[in-house]
């Protein structure tokens, strides 16, 4: 088993956008989700049409693209999650670590506690702060109560909440505010150690501050995680991310790494957007 | 740019024929659902005024609750008839609230696909207005006519057929008030859904759920119907299931048909209490929901 590390110092540091100078392109770093020829359907609606891309470890990854052009829905299809509802189903493949998870036996579970999910607007369990980062812990591990009650001060210190929150660990979640609600629920994700995450507009229900605090998180995690960001707010994919995928109507028109993305697209559907010259 | 001109003056005056017209209708509306507001308060205030009125000096006996009941002529009590009455509802609400909420988590979480779910949602929905006497002559027919007497249990069996449906649907509809973020993200953690249930959506939805079976309580205090095929009547002490039974809507029925005044006054004692029984449930139930926001 991985030892993680106790991190106390605090988060907020100073990102360096310089450090992506170097970033190579896709195809010559280690894949940790590859997917391939990805349709998705809502019923008979078609939400994803033939979509391939690899999603590189230990990187962030954005999806950028107007509203319904199925960013969110490829996300889904990452951890299975859409396999809640009946209606909905996806053809193709969705590689993790050498293995397809839309065919796959392996159980449904072990496959979202490895990629984790922080959803767009937070969604705190209907229990008391330290609970909500317990419970996911629970489902996998046995631990003391001491071993628990350090897990929980080591996630919450990592998305930035410790220090909000220690006085009042046995309050109810709801009691928090918006964006320290959304910090509890990445610390919540983070607390099972998966290894890729997935953020679904993470940011969209906070202001300027917390959000500012999110991104700093991200940037942190990119360490020891896979991220996968989608997100409305371009600006923020250009500022977090290490490669950025536009889509559009299901398609995904272009692929890369973000400063090239941004600065030099090579497609002029992708120019016309991020300009702000779309529609 | 188009060629439409644009409108001479404003229309947004006092005086404009649409928006006078508009607030005759609010008046006439607001006149009319006055009305029936007090048309429906008038009857329910008469009923609640007559019941205390005539039961309200049974109500301040001691007698009422310590004895048992009478031989007519004689002084006496509905003791038997609460206790007998308080059994047979526990064990009602024991038989039907673990097979309702049950269900109604079944219908809520797992009904997602086939046709099971909206079947028996629908027959559910049928059950759950069925009348009483039915779900009696139900009870009598499969039950006491089988054992050749009536009992407890009979009682207490139909009063759980009563339970069960509206068990089910508060159940189902409180559930499917959960938002399904909060599925979503206990599943995104990789937690089974039996898990889910308990520990996300059950303690989400739980004060309506107990709110849905403080009403079914309330709903089988005052039902009479299904009791007198099942449980009868009984005029003395006993707690025994296997007996009939003893319980205040049937001896507010009997009572009340007799012709003896000192009954008719313990029939409208218990018919007070039933229904300050079943007030205080209900505002329980209320202040329950409200807590809630």
């Amino acid at each position: 088993m991985e030892a993680y590390e106790p991190v106390a110092r605090p988060v907020v540091q100073v990102m360096r956008p310089s450090a992506r100078a170097e970033t190579p392109p896709v195809e010559e770093l280690r894949p940790k989700i590859s997917v391939r020829n990805l349709n998705f359907y809502y019923g008979a609606f078609r939400a994803l049409r033939d979509i391939s891309l690899d999603i590189p470890e230990k990187k962030v990854t954005a999806f950028i693209g107007p509203s319904g052009c199925g960013k969110s829905t490829l996300l889904r299809t990452l951890n299975r999650l859409y396999s809640l509802y009946p209606d909905q189903r996806a053809e193709g493949e969705v590689i993790l670590d050498g293995e397809n998870i839309l065919t796959t036996k392996q159980d449904v579970s072990l496959i979202r506690a490895k990629v984790g999910m922080v959803f767009q607007k937070p969604t705190p369990f209907p229990m008391s702060i330290f609970d909500n980062i317990a419970f996911g812990v629970r489902l996998f591990e046995h631990l003391s109560r001491r071993e628990m009650e350090e897990r929980v001060e080591w996630a919450l210190t990592r998305a930035a909440l410790w220090a909000e929150v220690r006085r009042k660990l046995h309050q109810s979640g709801n009691s928090l505010s918006g964006g320290q609600q959304q910090r509890l629920c990445i610390a919540r994700c983070i607390a099972i150690r998966p290894e890729v995450l997935l953020l679904d507009e993470p940011c969209s229900a906070l202001d300027p501050i917390s959000t500012a605090r999110i991104e700093e998180l991200i940037h942190e995690l990119k360490s020891e995680y896979t991220v996968v960001i989608v997100t409305h707010n371009m600006q923020q994919a250009a500022r977090v991310s290490d490669y950025t995928a536009y889509m559009y109507l299901g398609e995904l028109i272009e692929y890369g790494p973000t400063d090239a993305v941004f600065i030099k697209p090579k497609r002029k559907e992708t120019e016309d957007y991020i300009t702000g010259r779309f529609g | 740019m188009s060629a439409v001109a644009s409108p001479a003056a404003s229309a947004i005056s006092p005086s404009n024929p649409l928006y006078r017209s508009r607030k005759r209708v609010n008046v006439f509306m607001l006149s009319v659902s006055g009305l029936a507001l007090v048309f429906g308060l008038f009857w329910l205030v008469w009923i609640l005024g007559t019941l205390f009125y005539e039961g309200g000096y049974a109500l301040t006996r001691a007698a009422l609750y310590f004895e048992m009941t009478p031989p007519p002529g004689a002084d006496g009590g509905l003791a038997n008839a609460i206790a007998g009455s308080a059994v047979l509802i526990a064990v009602a609400t024991l038989l039907g609230t673990p097979v309702g909420v049950l269900t109604g988590t079944y219908l809520a979480e797992y009904g997602k696909r086939g046709w099971i779910a909206p079947a028996t949602r629908f027959i559910n929905d049928v059950l759950l207005s069925a009348p009483s006497i039915v779900i009696g002559l139900f009870v009598y027919s499969v039950y006491v006519a089988r054992v050749k007497h009536f009992s407890g249990w009979a009682g207490a069996l139909a009063l759980a057929l009563i339970v069960i449906p509206v068990v089910v649907r508060t159940s189902d509809d409180m559930l499917k008030l959960v938002p399904n973020s909060l599925r979503e993200a206990a599943a995104a953690l990789g937690c089974p859904t039996w898990k889910m249930i308990l520990s996300v959506t059950y303690p989400a939805a739980r004060t309506g759920i107990v709110t849905g079976i403080l009403l079914a309580v309330a709903r089988i205090s005052g039902e009479t119907a299904p009791l007198l095929f099942t449980a009868l009547n009984n005029q003395f002490w006993s707690l025994n299931l296997n007996e009939p039974m003893a319980n205040l809507p049937t001896v507010i029925f009997q009572f009340a048909m007799s012709p003896y005044k000192d009954w008719h006054r313990l029939a409208w004692g218990g018919a007070a209490l039933i229904t300050l029984t079943v007030l205080a449930l209900n505002i329980l139930a209320r202040s329950l929901f409200r807590r809630k926001d």
